[in-house]
């Protein structure tokens, strides 16, 4: 009985590959994400504007470039030209506001002046990806903090001269120092400077576990945050989150339907049908116009409930949010027809389509922010489908984008959907399939 | 009214269907007569337009039947081998789907699906789902469906497949029926009982070949016997079956013995003579009328069912 099944299981390919193949598929993907095996999580890229002349901000830029955690973008290429520039803060905000990159590090003119005790960073964001924010600023923050420490005592000195006056400050350290030195018979330069370097170290373990607005931390680093875009939303995580999990429903419901042609194959009913005065192009787009309007009555049912629950703003941009339904369930039920057109049989197809789909949502972007992914993987994701559908929700929904800011992703949405059903029509005509 | 010449399909290194000729008149129940592999729904395939030809031609009224044409999909019913219907869906649903592909008016259609119901007696389970119809009644639905459009031929790929005795003879009489008005019907089976019964005209084909075609009498005549001899299986024959087999090709049966006709024994009182001499019983011997198993097997050398 054990061996009748044994042969059974690994005769079945489809069982074998969601067995095995899928979870390492999706292992690999969640452990590039997460770090696993070594492998580097990619960059957070953040657009760098620094307008101080002071050298302590150079400085930092400097150790900003070399960050493992943080790329700096400091220039741009001018649309239609070759002329690449330095970015203007002014250029930066625009450049956030339009989903180009997700926040902007403004170092300004009065960053840290002779006598200040705050480093001044102006931070512009998009908060459609909260993590990338926190990323940039912890990662600004370590930077500082573990590659510049010598900054920190002169910061404190000047903080506690502005708190208690210059004298009263010295005289503090001096009586302190005296008095350690007495007792355990230290010398006080090393006393002050153990003293500074144990506070130090207490900031940046403060730092990295608490975030409070009145921290001590953040009084010697000021982020004067501005959310550019989003502010409006009343739920930003779902709206954040809905269309990479509408999308990745809305590719199994779809090819569902598509590899259902297998199910009419097996039932006779398909041959009955090709029997009949119509042709297959004809069958073929019937079932591609019956997964079309199933695909749009799908996501709207999901865009109005999350709109009904949890108070996602559908209407605001409703016309180009349409366009974007319609054309992400065109591209859906197209991947389905390629699925259909090359599997042999219907559980290879559900085979093929379950491990493509989680793959795809899991790299395009439906899960996970794809910042979070390693460089190379942020460039597998463009070659899925989900990724263009998933960030066109984003700016439509997130930012109220016009169609003019997401035309490259209608119309690779397009591309593919017409080159995927011209080939899965001309197989079908030609009796490859069927 | 429909002649394929030259016929030829090859899937791969296989040949389905080698260089076959044949002429069905309107009006006849042509049966095509073969083993399972034989090349019959292949054949069938090429005549509905489903499959295109290596080589060869197919004609209806002198028209080239093309590949998926529609025109001739309007006057060919076929009635599958499988039972092809949408089983969640009711009988009516599935006529009225099927039945809107052929583009006729609401009223024609609703006149059609009452008038096919009504022939595979059907009309009051109309409204059932065919999930809960029995496999006698899905197989008649499985007719109705592929006379909606009144054709004027009917394809019948093995319609009775796993059918009860009684199913199997009403949709003999349906088919009988809708001949009687005028379709022409085309048939394949390996059931020899079922040619011999319903067909006017057959052909037998074979590894992808017609190898005789004709009424059943011209079949029949190709066999120099007209007359089967049977001999019942028992101690006694079993041991007197060396000494059958030196006058006579024997072909061993689970329970018979059947005697191959024999140049040397031309007539029956011959191998009587012969029966007497070697002292078997004249109880145990079976004559019966040949049969179309009886051509089958002088044409191929080989039993249908083998």
């Amino acid at each position: 009985m054990f061996k009748k099944d044994l042969i059974r299981f690994m005769n079945d390919k489809t069982a074998m590959m969601l067995t095995f193949i899928v979870p390492i598929v999706l292992i690999i993907i969640f452990g590039n994400i997460f770090g696993g095996n070594n492998t580097s999580r990619g960059k957070a890229h953040v657009i760098f504007v620094n307008k101080s002349n002071s050298e302590i901000a150079k400085l930092i830029e400097a150790k900003l470039d070399s960050s493992s955690n943080i790329q700096l973008i400091k220039k741009y290429r001018v649309e239609g030209t070759d002329s690449i520039l330095s970015f203007t803060e002014d250029k930066a905000m625009e450049y956030v506001r339009t989903g180009k990159h997700a926040a902007a590090v403004v170092f300004p003119s009065d960053f840290l002046l002779d006598t200040s005790a705050t480093m001044n960073i102006k931070f512009y964001y998009d908060p459609r990806n909260e993590i990338e924010s926190s990323i940039i600023q912890g990662g600004i923050q370590q930077t500082i903090f573990s590659q510049l420490p010598e900054i920190f005592p002169a910061l404190l000195a000047r903080q506690a001269n502005n708190f208690l006056g210059e004298t009263k400050a010295n005289g503090f350290r001096n009586d302190m120092a005296n008095m350690i030195s007495s007792y355990f018979n230290i010398p006080k330069d090393s006393i002050l400077k153990f003293a500074s370097t144990k506070i130090t170290s207490g900031l940046l373990k403060q730092t990295s576990s608490d975030s409070t607005k009145n921290s001590f931390i953040e009084n010697l680093i000021n982020f004067d945050s501005e959310q550019l875009v989003g502010k409006d939303l009343k739920n930003p995580q779902v709206t954040r989150i809905v269309g990479g999990w509408a999308m990745m429903f809305l590719l199994f419901t779809l090819t569902g339907i598509a590899t259902s042609l297998f199910e009419e194959k097996q039932e006779g009913t398909l041959r009955r049908l090709l029997c009949m005065p119509v042709t297959r192009t004809e069958i073929l787009l019937s079932k591609y116009l019956f997964s079309l309007s199933t695909g749009i009555i799908q996501l709207m049912v999901l865009f109005v409930f999350s709109w009904a629950i949890f108070d996602v703003d559908i209407f605001t941009n409703f016309t180009n949010l349409l366009i974007v339904i319609i054309i992400s369930a065109s591209a859906a039920v197209s991947f389905g027809m390629i699925i259909t057109s090359h599997a042999t049989s219907l559980s290879q197809a559900n085979g093929v389509a379950t491990l493509l789909i989680l793959v795809m949502s899991a790299v395009g972007g439906a899960w996970f922010p794809t910042f979070l992914f390693p460089d190379w993987l942020q460039v597998v994701a463009k070659f899925t489908l989900t990724y263009w559908s998933v960030e066109a929700f984003q700016q439509i929904m997130w930012r109220q984008a016009e169609l003019s800011a997401i035309t490259l992703n209608l119309l690779i949405l397009i591309a593919v959907t017409v080159i995927f059903n011209l080939y899965a029509i001309n197989r079908f005509n030609k009796g490859k399939i069927f | 009214m429909l002649k394929i010449e030259n016929l030829t399909k090859n899937f791969g290194k296989i040949t389905a269907l080698n260089n076959i000729s044949l002429e069905i008149n309107s009006g006849e129940f042509f049966g095509l007569l073969g083993p399972n592999g034989a090349g019959k729904t292949t054949l069938m395939n090429h005549l509905i337009g489903f499959l295109k030809a290596d080589s060869g031609t197919i004609t209806y009224n002198d028209e080239l039947v093309k590949f998926g044409d529609k025109q001739i999909k309007r006057k060919i019913g076929y009635v599958p081998q499988e039972i092809a219907l949408y089983q969640e869906l009711t009988a009516y649903q599935n006529l009225k789907i099927f039945g809107s592909l052929f583009k006729l008016s609401k009223k024609e259609l609703s006149i059609n699906i009452d008038k096919a119901l009504e022939l595979v007696q059907l009309l009051d389970r109309k409204n059932s789902a065919v999930k809960e119809f029995s496999g006698g009644m899905k197989r008649r639905l499985n007719l109705a469906v592929s006379i909606l459009q009144s054709p004027e031929v009917l394809l019948c790929d093995e319609p009775t497949v796993g059918v009860d005795p009684q199913s199997r003879n009403a949709i003999f009489e349906m088919l009988q029926q809708l001949n009687k008005q005028g379709i022409t019907i085309i048939y394949t089976t390996h059931y020899m009982e079922e040619a011999e019964r319903l067909c006017n005209k057959l052909a037998i084909i074979d590894n992808g070949q017609i190898v005789a075609s004709g009424s059943l009498t011209d079949l029949l005549n190709t066999l120099d016997r007209k007359k089967t001899i049977k001999i019942i299986k028992t101690a006694e024959t079993e041991s007197l079956y060396d000494k059958l087999c030196e006058i006579a090709a024997v072909n061993v049966f689970d329970f018979k013995y059947e005697i191959i006709q024999n140049n040397e024994f031309q007539k029956d009182s011959q191998l009587y003579t012969y029966f007497e001499k070697i002292g078997l019983s004249s109880n145990l011997i079976e004559v019966s009328s040949a049969s179309l198993e009886d051509v089958f097997l002088h044409l191929t050398g080989r039993r249908i069912r083998d």
